[in-house]
């Protein structure tokens, strides 16, 4: 019954490896979704938390209490003052006759917003005088501030325009001397949604995969089992591949699933190849994967992996331009955010599903992507063999 | 050559540096195949540095070593193919079952179709798990966990094993039933390299290294060592209702008497190496007497290889 020491039979070549690589591919899922709360965190969460930062991220304005102050008193002043409400971008709270109560409520910080109509309005239609309305900001919100501004003197110029049609006058110079017209592509309703859908899409999968990968290997390093398996014949190539390809693809279908729901649920639009989606998503994956098995090979314990992930995921998404326009960061920081893997892969993102690009266009951050896939990815396999073979 | 033992284990000169440190210090060895060789020494004194140059895990400074004929610096791949290899950690997936666990370590050492499946069910045979494939590793007592380590560590026939204090935190009897493993084992040809703590265990061993800050300071069979390193007749020594005090009592009066060569404590009572001339009966009593110190009883012992080990350390 006991084995003895006569019988050892090496079994090498290529099905050896492929047999051990399934072992530990096996090995690693079986570990992964023992916990049926690594099921709803690895899958389930990333699609909650779409749900909830979609709607949450929002920058389009709506409904902004506006207070009005008509110290004019005409049947042309309330005219201005109903069509400007009569939209959804402002929400009247109240109407009073002095600019100097609509001061006071809003450096009081009480409304956001006041439109003042001055007395004599009227008369200078009439008198076809050029006349003026004042508006009051509370600057404490500057998007909310700006984007109101424009709301208020995009609907001022309509509104002027429709009089001088009105009384038969060419738009002569004079009266309109300079005539912004906006068209917006891709997105017409200026939809904030669909534009963060895509940079949340690559943040989920940036958080979900680095501390997975990075948590695993510390892991199996704190419990010694690292260890058990470097003694085995198992080698540096197959343990690389099997601690990368099973979150590999689970992060694939993470991508799947919230592009599911931004496509269901906040209407984004799939208007070019997903296969370039997926593409980049694979080489996305490769850094991020590469990066998560560095922490975990560099991290003595579990916890100094989660901080050290940490650590990088918030700069990631912070410089990313998921949020906040690169174009608006420093100089200084540009250079960094080109090594950021999150900014080229938030690109493509939004560049197939709202322009509908392909690949031919977004062939830099394709490129930019698989560079960095390809370094990080070998930079982690030769550090692994260095520190654990 | 029939009758010349076969060297499986042979270590030349084995040194490894951490920075200033030096963890193991131009150690020699050989074992030879069916032997069971324990590695004895404090936590620190260089145990587990050795089995990890030896187990490919970690490349020596200095000195050469072969294992089952592979160079460890040179051939760590092929070590790894002869050797098993258990830590005192049983480094199993807690949360795998008993039977992933296996799974996984056949396919590491890529055991397939009919092998695979007869040297699993060998080793739920031996780890005592055959009726338990599909219990959580996690919910497994010490001693069966112990004995699952061992079986995944044996799933490819090694014909060497490495323990690593391979019975820390098991409770005595699943000691005691792993060291009838072990001996059968080594009965089947399999060399075993031992570390460990406890000496009871070490006195089970063929021959005992003992490790004293990176160096190897004396290698013999347990008998061997006791006679070199702690001559003279055991005597135990004990005060009775004396307690601590009179225990310290006794090592004061032993200062300088002629005949006696050492003394330490041993629980309440203090072991005593004397000269023939005093192990006589009641000859160590009334000299003691003499002294002014009272004793219950004093009766003969055996030297342990704890009293080596002790001997070795304060030199």
């Amino acid at each position: 019954m006991l084995p003895d020491a006569t019988e050892t039979r090496p079994i090498e070549g290529v099905g050896a490896f492929v047999l051990r690589l399934r072992g530990l591919i096996l090995k690693e899922l079986r570990q992964t979704f023992r916990d049926k709360r690594m099921i709803g965190l690895l899958m389930i969460a990333p699609m909650i938390q779409l749900l909830v930062l979609g709607h949450a991220v929002n920058l389009d304005v709506d409904h902004v209490p506006t207070l009005l102050a008509d110290e004019d008193r005409t049947a042309e002043s309330r005219a201005y003052l109903d069509g400007l409400t009569a939209g959804d971008a402002f929400r009247r709270v109240g109407v009073v006759d002095s600019a100097q109560v609509a001061l006071s409520e809003v450096s009081a910080g009480r409304v956001p917003l006041a439109v003042v109509v001055p007395r004599g309005f009227a008369a200078d239609l009439g008198a076809q005088r050029p006349t003026r309305v004042q508006v009051l900001v509370d600057g404490g919100d500057s998007n909310r501030a700006i984007v109101a501004q424009n709301a208020v003197a995009t609907y001022t110029l309509r509104r002027s325009q429709a009089l001088i049609a009105a009384r038969g006058l060419p738009a002569g110079a004079a009266l309109a001397p300079v005539r912004i017209e906006t068209r917006v592509f891709y997105n017409p309703s200026m939809n904030s949604r669909i534009y963060f859908v895509p940079g949340v899409a690559a943040t989920l999968l940036l958080v979900v995969t680095l501390v997975v990968t990075a948590m695993g290997l510390a892991r199996e390093k704190e419990s010694g089992t690292l260890e058990q398996i470097l003694v085995t014949p198992l080698g540096g190539a197959t343990l690389f591949l099997g601690k990368t390809l099973p979150y590999a693809l689970i992060g694939l279908i993470d991508l799947g699933l919230v592009l599911g729901v931004g496509t269901w649920v906040f209407s984004v639009p799939l208007r070019g190849p997903l296969g370039v989606v997926f593409f980049a998503g694979g080489l996305y994956l490769m850094t991020l994967l590469g990066v998560g098995l560095l922490i975990g090979a560099l991290a003595r314990t579990q916890q100094q992996a989660l901080v050290a992930a940490f650590f990088l995921i918030m700069p990631a998404i912070l410089l990313s331009g998921f949020a906040t326009p690169v174009e608006n960061m420093p100089t200084w920081l540009e250079p960094v955010t080109r090594l950021n893997p999150v900014r080229p892969f938030v690109e493509v993102m939004r560049g197939v599903l709202l322009r509908g690009a392909g690949a031919r266009d977004l062939a830099p951050q394709l490129v930019t992507l698989a560079g960095m896939g390809l370094v990080v990815f070998s930079g982690a396999a030769a550090v692994l063999r260095r520190r654990l073979g | 050559m029939p009758s010349e033992p076969e060297t499986v284990v042979d270590v030349r000169g084995l040194t490894r540096r951490f920075g200033a440190f030096v963890a193991v210090n131009d150690v020699s060895f050989s074992v030879t195949r069916g032997e069971i060789f324990g590695y004895l020494g404090a936590n620190g004194a260089g145990k587990s540095t050795t089995i990890r140059m030896l187990c490919g895990l970690l490349a020596p400074t200095d000195g050469r070593a072969t294992v089952a004929g592979a160079d460890i610096a040179r051939e760590p791949g092929r070590v790894k193919r002869s050797i098993g290899y258990m830590s005192q950690k049983f480094s199993l997936y807690a949360d795998l079952t008993v039977a992933e666990n296996l799974d996984f370590y056949a396919s590491a050492y890529a055991l397939s179709g009919r092998l695979r499946a007869a040297r699993m069910d060998e080793a739920l045979e031996l780890a005592g798990l055959a009726d338990r494939r599909d219990a959580l590793t996690r919910e497994l007592p010490g001693g069966l966990r112990q004995r699952l380590a061992l079986a995944s560590a044996l799933l490819h026939r090694p014909p060497v094993l490495f323990l690593d204090e391979p019975t820390a935190g098991v409770d005595p009897l699943a000691r005691r039933a792993f060291w009838r493993v072990i001996r059968e084992l080594a009965r089947g040809g399999t060399t075993l390299f031992v570390t460990t703590h406890h000496l009871d265990e070490a006195e089970l061993c063929h021959r005992v290294g003992m490790m004293v800050d990176g160096r190897l300071v004396a290698l013999d069979t347990p008998a061997g060592l006791k006679a070199t390193h702690v001559p003279g007749t055991m005597l135990s020594v004990g005060t009775g209702a004396g307690g601590e005090a009179g225990t310290r009592a006794v090592m004061a009066a032993l200062a300088g008497m002629p005949g006696v060569h050492g003394w330490q404590p041993f629980g309440l009572r203090v072991h005593v190496r004397v000269d023939p001339e005093l192990a006589g009966p009641g000859r160590l009593a009334a000299r003691l007497a003499e002294r002014g110190v009272a004793t219950a009883d004093v009766e003969a012992t055996e030297a342990g290889l704890e009293d080596v080990f002790l001997a070795l350390v304060r030199r």
